[in-house]
């Protein structure tokens, strides 16, 4: 059975969503506080990272 | 991919005296190692010994960038021989422009990414989509290195719906081009296999759009750590999808998911408290109440018949997304500490709007006027002090009365000392 090669595109969106999760929950936790001026750049770098693996990698 | 273009790139027609032959009494054409091959007929190579196939229509010239002539990547090498000029024109150009805005960065990068190299071949339909989603990528990051190297929430406000925009038309792009992980459509089945990607991708956008409204209700009206908690658990399942090889199906929705929960928790959008337009006048100081909640909706807290003693009256009003409307009379000083995750504080007619929108200001009253110190925060929407209720909720004039000049007069905090 052939094996299912490793993704970049998703290691990288996965570890841009558990960055935004763990500021979430620890903005949840009042332990910071959570700012557009954060989240913004976050969600954009998040984005784009993923789409430039995405861009940069083959899906076949 | 590559052996694709290997093939195209293979000459049409060879040197004289390089042929393999085919002629009659010519030996059969050979393989680099010796062996005969058979797969052309003779015939089908006479007309380049005796009648030379016509030489291909020479296509449009092609901006490429330099091998042979680049000090980064080739770029302005390769616009030097596009335009005949000297390529070191284009280099000081560049370097003007990153230091202008950064705008030649980020054109290198994108031509770095859309320029084929001198010498391949990348004009497939999968090779142009990679680019763009890497271009894209790149746009995004470099937004991101702006707006974080910028310090200015509102540095960034332009930039959301250029890169909502940039990311529907991706995602249509994406859609129609029809492309599939093992290679690309061919003949009678491109409509069909057209037609089923464009049904799954509108099932993913539905499903997505679902997620992004489930997400921004958990992170709204449960708990935000409990939302934080499901965006880190749906990235444990992205991570497990790109060792299982499903990965990039749990993107869109993984994204669509911890999106919304972030922008809720920025903008500290708290839907307890219910919803609906709540409005109180309390006419005494002991009916004023130190705080006021709706989750969704408008709140008004009417003050302008109340007799209010001097002295300091803390009042706070939340409202997760919607309106915090105080008005009061023209002898009550207002100490305000206001903040608006996304959308406006106005304080008679001093308008500030944005993102993480705080204002504060605290004046002192004017001889025993009583002041009300206001601690208002409006997760989506506006807080809104005023003299002048009435006007406030004419729909056929809007707000176009609280912003100084109008029947009115001016509206100032007249109750506080002037400074």
């Amino acid at each position: 059975m052939p094996r299912a090669r490793l993704d970049i595109a998703s290691i990288v969106a996965a570890v841009g969503v558990a960055v935004l999760g763990l500021l979430v929950v620890l903005d949840g936790q009042d332990v910071l506080s959570l700012h557009f001026a954060v989240l913004a750049p976050l969600i954009c770098a998040t984005v784009g990272a993923t789409l430039l693996a995405m861009g940069l990698t083959r899906r076949d | 991919m590559a052996d694709d273009d290997q093939t195209r790139d293979l000459p049409l027609e060879e040197p004289e005296g390089e042929s393999g032959g085919g002629g009659p009494g010519e030996p059969a054409p050979q393989t680099p190692e010796g062996e005969p091959t058979h797969e052309l007929p003779p015939a089908a190579e006479e007309p380049t010994r005796e009648q030379p196939a016509p030489a291909a229509a020479p296509g449009p010239r092609r901006l490429k960038r330099s091998r042979d002539d680049r000090l980064i990547a080739g770029v302005c090498g390769g616009l030097g021989k596009y335009f005949g000029i000297d390529p070191v024109i284009f280099r000081v150009a560049a370097v003007a422009l990153v230091f202008l805005g950064g705008a030649g960065a980020l054109l290198y990068l994108a031509a770095i990414l859309l320029v084929p190299d001198e010498g391949s071949d990348q004009e497939s339909g999968r090779s142009l989509s990679q680019r763009g989603l890497a271009i894209t990528g790149v746009v995004l990051l470099v937004v991101a290195a702006g707006a974080i190297f910028s310090h200015g929430p509102f540095h960034f406000w332009p930039a959301w719906p250029l890169g909502f925009l940039l990311l529907f038309g991706l995602a249509i792009w994406w859609l129609a081009t029809a492309e599939r992980p093992s290679g690309g459509t061919t003949g009678g089945d491109a409509p069909r296999k057209t037609g089923q990607r464009l049904l799954l991708g509108l099932l993913v956008l539905v499903g997505s759009a679902a997620f992004a409204i489930g997400g921004a209700i958990v992170a709204g009206a449960w708990s935000t750590t409990a939302a934080g908690i499901a965006v880190l658990s749906v990235a444990v399942m992205v991570g497990l999808g790109a060792f299982a090889g499903f990965g990039r199906w749990l993107i869109l929705p993984a994204l669509a998911f911890a999106i919304p929960v972030g922008v809720v928790s920025a903008a500290g959008i708290d839907l307890h408290g219910g919803a609906g337009n709540r409005e109180y006048n309390p006419v005494s100081t002991q009916q004023l109440r130190p705080s006021y909640r709706v989750g969704a909706g408008r709140l008004m807290v009417d003050v302008s018949n109340a007799n209010l003693t001097p002295g300091d009256h803390p009042l706070k009003l939340r409202v997760g997304l919607g309106e915090a409307v105080l008005v009061v009379p023209s002898n009550v000083c207002v100490a305000t500490k206001a903040h608006a995750g996304v959308g406006n504080v106005e304080r008679f007619g001093e308008s500030h709007g944005g993102v993480d929108v705080d204002f504060d200001d605290q004046p002192p009253a004017a001889g025993t006027n009583p002041r009300i110190v206001l601690d208002a925060d409006v997760g989506m929407g506006q807080v809104l002090i005023t003299h002048y209720r009435e006007d406030a909720f004419d729909h056929h004039r809007g707000f176009h009365g609280f912003h100084g000049e109008d029947q009115f007069g001016p509206q100032a905090n007249t109750g506080c000392e002037v400074r």
